[in-house]
């Protein structure tokens, strides 16, 4: 309870946890309360926002429901934002602690492998992943993860490599496990807080990357994304601006809703470990 | 045969520019049912010889013979399913467990690693064990943080005669205890022996302690053997400087034997 309690004490906690409910809210109401296709045509184009109170935020070049398209693209920024991350976690989680479990050459190939991966810019990669695999919704997130496992699996690493000289492991050894599950079962979930930690910055990176992937038309063209609308309405953007802000407004809240609700989280565990 | 035997035993580290010999040719050998008791000043290397027995550490050269057969040329599995006879309690029993686990977890793994007991079965072996070790079969939900020092050792015993062991290493094992706690747990370790004819290689630095339990004693300068012998021959008349020197910083022994 005192950790809630502090976490609700931090202001920037609060607003990012309160950007965060009303976007899960608006990813999950966005087929109940927009049912059918959002990319279907709905009114006259080019209607500005507040005019029509059927179609609130007014339509785009096409005359589709900028509301609508809003809603839908919180579904896919949350989506391939949080299984990127998650995927991104998961492989350099492993990665990370077979390398400082294994050590050795293991360690040595794993990391130049890291190293690799960490030269190349992030986006880069997954700009190079999707133009050569094309465009769904799993190549874009495997293409995010591709660029953002790196991070964690040295986090991962360095945490194992100080877990593995304690007793405990020593006594895993002693009862015969095999060194695998020593690895997995008893190291890599006492090395998951500092990895955990880093989940909010690789979650609000992904949805960028998304967005900007979406932006170069690299994006899955069956949904609707923030960064597709941001593109369409580029091509207007001196007659109506709005088209592409209220979709840039979204984003920029979005990321920082993930990141303050992230450092709230890190922040609390982080004085419950200090005071321990 | 000796159930152990190791002889040139050497393990080198690293340090600044050259390289110290934390262990340095040192031979030993355990009967079965016997405790043979290292003792030595701090960094003497007895914590290194016991890893070294233990294979958690390879070392440079010397011969361990465990059993009848050669242990330094096991590996893998077979290393692994060895290890069942030989077993190890450690000196802080809140570190030498996974701060995740429960008493039943912990207990449960050589079980069913060794396969010594199905699924159905290893509750009741778990809360056999626990009896054994002098602890109720309610400990067994328990986190192992949320259980005392001395209940916390008794269950790292419990854990390490899980497998039914020939030899268990004790480093500093009842050295964090209490004193009272440390009575019991060292008569515990007595009965263990008396009835399961288990060898301990029994590491203290409390000549007092070593007294107490050990059959023979081997006394470490350097990483090297001192001197060694029958424990209460060599306490009662050392001849090593060391070993004058360790029998004079006991205070427990000084009293018993001044008038
Ligand atoms: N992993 C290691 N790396 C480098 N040096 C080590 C390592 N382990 C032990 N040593 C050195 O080897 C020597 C023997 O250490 P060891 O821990 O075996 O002593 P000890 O007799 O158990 O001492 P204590 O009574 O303090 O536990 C010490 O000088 C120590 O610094
Ligand atoms: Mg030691």
């Amino acid at each position: 309870m005192s950790r809630l309690h502090r976490f609700l004490r931090s202001p920037e906690a609060i607003a990012g946890t309160a950007i965060l409910a009303l976007l899960f809210a608006m990813a999950l109401t966005a087929p109940l309360l927009f049912p059918g296709d959002p990319q279907a045509i709905a009114g006259p184009a080019l209607l500005p926002p507040f005019q029509d109170w059927s179609l609130p935020l007014g339509t785009d070049r096409l005359g589709r429901d900028v509301l609508a398209e809003l809603f839908h693209g919180a579904r896919t920024s949350l989506a391939v934002g949080l299984s990127a991350a998650g995927a991104a976690l998961l492989i350099g989680a492993v990665v990370g602690t077979l390398a400082g479990f294994a050590g050795g050459l293991i360690d040595e190939v794993l990391m130049r492998i890291t190293d690799a991966f960490q030269t190349v810019p992030g986006f880069l990669l997954a700009l190079a992943f999707v133009s050569i695999v094309g465009p769904s919704l799993g190549v874009v997130v495997a293409a995010i993860a591709l660029g953002a496992w790196t991070g964690p699996a040295r986090v991962a690493r360095a945490e194992v490599l100080s877990i593995r000289e304690r007793d405990y492991v020593a006594g895993a050894r002693v009862i015969g496990m095999h060194p695998l599950e020593i690895a997995f079962r008893e190291v890599l979930p006492n090395a998951l807080p500092p990895v955990l930690a880093l989940s909010s910055v690789i979650v609000a990176a992904a949805i960028l990357t998304e967005a900007a992937l979406s932006f170069l038309g690299l994006g899955d063209p069956n949904r609707v994304t923030w960064g597709a609308m941001i593109a369409e309405g580029r091509a207007v953007l001196r007659t109506t601006p709005f088209l592409s802000i209220i979709p840039g407004i979204a984003l920029v809240l979005t990321v920082l809703g993930v990141y303050l609700a992230g450092e709230g989280v890190v922040e609390t565990t982080a004085v419950r470990r200090s005071l321990s | 045969m000796s159930l152990l035997a190791v002889s040139g035993l050497t393990k080198r580290y690293r340090r600044g520019g050259g390289t110290v010999a934390a262990v340095d040719g040192v031979a030993f050998a355990i009967e079965p049912g016997e405790t043979l008791a290292l003792a030595g000043p701090s960094g003497s290397g007895k914590s290194t010889i016991a890893r070294l027995v233990l294979r958690l550490t390879e070392p440079d050269a010397g011969t361990i013979q465990f059993e009848g057969a050669d242990f330094r040329s096991l590996g893998g599995s077979a290393l692994r399913a060895r290890r069942a006879r030989l077993q190890m309690v450690f000196q802080d029993p809140l570190a030498a467990f996974n701060p995740r686990a429960t008493v039943a977890r912990v207990l449960d793994d050589p079980l069913r690693i060794h396969g010594i007991a199905s699924r159905t079965e290893r509750p009741r072996r778990i809360a056999a064990l626990l009896e054994r070790v002098g602890l109720g079969a309610d400990l067994a939900p328990r986190a192992i943080h949320e259980i005392s020092g001395g209940q916390r050792q008794r269950v790292a015993i419990a854990r390490a005669i899980a497998t039914k062991p020939s030899l268990i290493v004790l480093d500093e094992a009842v050295s964090a205890l209490d004193v009272s706690v440390r009575g019991r747990i060292l008569d515990l370790l007595l009965d263990l022996q008396a009835t399961e004819r288990i060898a301990y290689l029994f590491i203290s630095h409390d000549l007092g302690v070593v007294r107490a339990v050990a059959h023979r004693l081997v006394i470490l300068d350097a990483g090297r053997v001192a001197e060694s012998g029958d424990a209460r021959a060599v306490i009662g008349n050392p001849q090593s400087a060391i070993g004058r020197a360790l029998v004079a910083a006991a205070p427990r022994l000084n009293r018993t034997t001044a008038p």
